[in-house]
């Protein structure tokens, strides 16, 4: 199976996982972590009228920009929310990114998602991607981990939020993880036979 | 009631939304509440937030302080977006240094007498009313406290200072300074018993990141939620208010 058709294929399936079901779990190999996220973004771009918050918990803000400087530049719907530039001692600014002190902040975080939120057009479709829930499991202990993704799962029902958690296998460390992401409406498990 | 009240069915919102919300609405007009917490826990960004808010919507109010002065007030305020220096300018928010009048009455800087405690109370009441005062600040009533000779003084001093505010239908938030995480609301055990309210501004360590949290203890003559928040400070929004996941506390008692 070539590289090729596997984009392809996740460009086919996973922009319809995400308009069909509210919370979407996308379990997927680090090597197709890149190939997720372009196409992520290709579909967010896709959508006018949409409006999304975008958590990084696995790069920073600024890598991301530059990864995909040409696909996202542009899309002003798009809000970042950066959780590792200053843990790891990087001070940029940017106006399109709200800079989080530590990954472990996730009261923080949970704020900062839904003042994001307010600022979105009420009839604009919204779309909440964590990337990734088990970046967020290496920093924090299992069970406050467990209570931020309930109350994530939570808010973004109530506020008609499509909601996205990314999963990393090799850093699916945790029984944890497992439990949490069952309770999304729909499992995406990205494997090399994917079609 | 005025209209205003009547609208809001007595109560007097702080404009901050999440504690509008805990209090069920808003503070009973006319309350006395006890801000309490260690050094940098808010209290000042919180009451100063509560006149703003208040000032906005044409509510008079004013700020005694004692432990700040005046130009350090005002700057630190400054890098907030809620704070409007035309309010100060047009006089719907009022700065007063506490420690002038006391000066001015030729009051002992140390320790006040009866006299000199009845003069003071005077004197704040004399303000409020001439203002028509609806939203009042003492920061700190401990400093306030540590003037008066006896806790019976100290108990005489918030009591006669409560009622005359609250028949004037203005509600007051007193600063209350305790040693961090204590869990005490007061120096003298005196104030949170003559208080109609306490909010309690606390800390919680997690992870290396020392959090401020908020809990309504007490607030006589509403429905509120005694549920911990963890609290933040934005230069955008101010106090911002959001459930706390897990207490550092429930984890030590497993252990």
């Amino acid at each position: 199976m070539t590289v090729s058709s596997i984009v392809e294929g996740l460009r086919e399936r996973i922009p319809k996982s995400i308009m069909m079901n509210q919370t979407v779990g996308i379990i997927l190999p680090d090597k197709y972590y890149r190939d997720i996220k372009q196409v992520i973004f290709e579909f967010l771009n896709s959508k006018s009228d949409s409006f999304a918050v975008y958590v990084t918990i696995t790069r920073p803000y600024h890598t991301i920009l530059n990864e995909f400087g040409d696909l996202i530049a542009n899309n002003k719907n798009i809000r970042y929310v950066d959780c590792v530039s200053r843990i790891a001692g990087i001070s940029k600014m940017d106006p399109n990114c709200i800079f989080i002190e530590s990954p472990t902040m996730l009261e923080k975080l949970g704020l900062e998602i839904n003042n994001l939120f307010r600022e979105a057009d009420e009839k604009s479709s919204k779309y909440l991607i964590i990337d990734s829930l088990s970046t967020l499991m290496v920093y924090n202990d299992p069970e406050i981990v467990t209570k931020f993704f309930y109350y994530l799962i939570n808010v973004t029902r109530a506020k008609d939020i499509h909601s996205v958690y990314l999963v990393i296998e090799e850093e699916e460390a945790d029984k944890q993880i497992k439990k949490l992401i069952n309770l999304t409406d729909k499992i995406e498990k990205i494997v090399d036979s994917f079609i | 009631m005025s209209n205003a009240e009547l609208k809001n069915n007595g109560l007097c919102n702080t404009g901050i939304e999440t504690l509008d919300e805990i209090l069920g609405g808003g503070i009973p007009v006319g309350s006395t509440v006890l801000v309490t917490g260690s050094s940098g826990s808010g209290k000042t960004t919180l009451c100063m937030q509560f006149l703003i808010n208040g000032a906005k919507k044409g509510e008079r109010g004013v700020f005694f302080t004692i432990t700040e002065p005046l130009f350090k007030l005002t700057k630190n305020m400054e890098s907030f977006d809620f704070y409007d220096k035309k309010l100060i300018e047009s006089g719907l928010v009022n700065l007063i240094d506490l420690r002038i009048i006391s000066e001015r009455l030729g009051l002992d800087t140390e320790k006040y007498t009866v006299e000199d405690a009845s003069a003071l109370l005077d004197i704040l009441k004399d303000i409020a009313d001439e203002l028509n005062v609806k939203r009042l600040v003492i920061d700190s009533i401990t400093a306030l406290c540590y003037r008066l000779q006896t806790p019976e003084m100290i108990r005489d001093f918030i009591f006669k200072l409560g009622s005359s505010l609250a028949a004037m239908k203005c509600t007051t938030f007193l600063t209350s300074e305790v040693p961090p995480q204590k869990f005490k609301y007061s120096k003298n055990d005196i104030e949170e018993f003559i208080s109609d309210g306490i909010i309690f501004l606390g800390d919680e360590e997690r992870e290396g990141d020392l959090m401020r949290t908020f809990q309504v203890v007490k607030m006589r003559g509403a429905a509120h939620s005694r549920i911990k928040y963890m609290m933040y400070l934005s230069t955008k929004n101010g106090v911002e208010l959001t459930p706390l996941l897990s207490s550092t506390s429930k984890i030590k008692s497993k252990e």
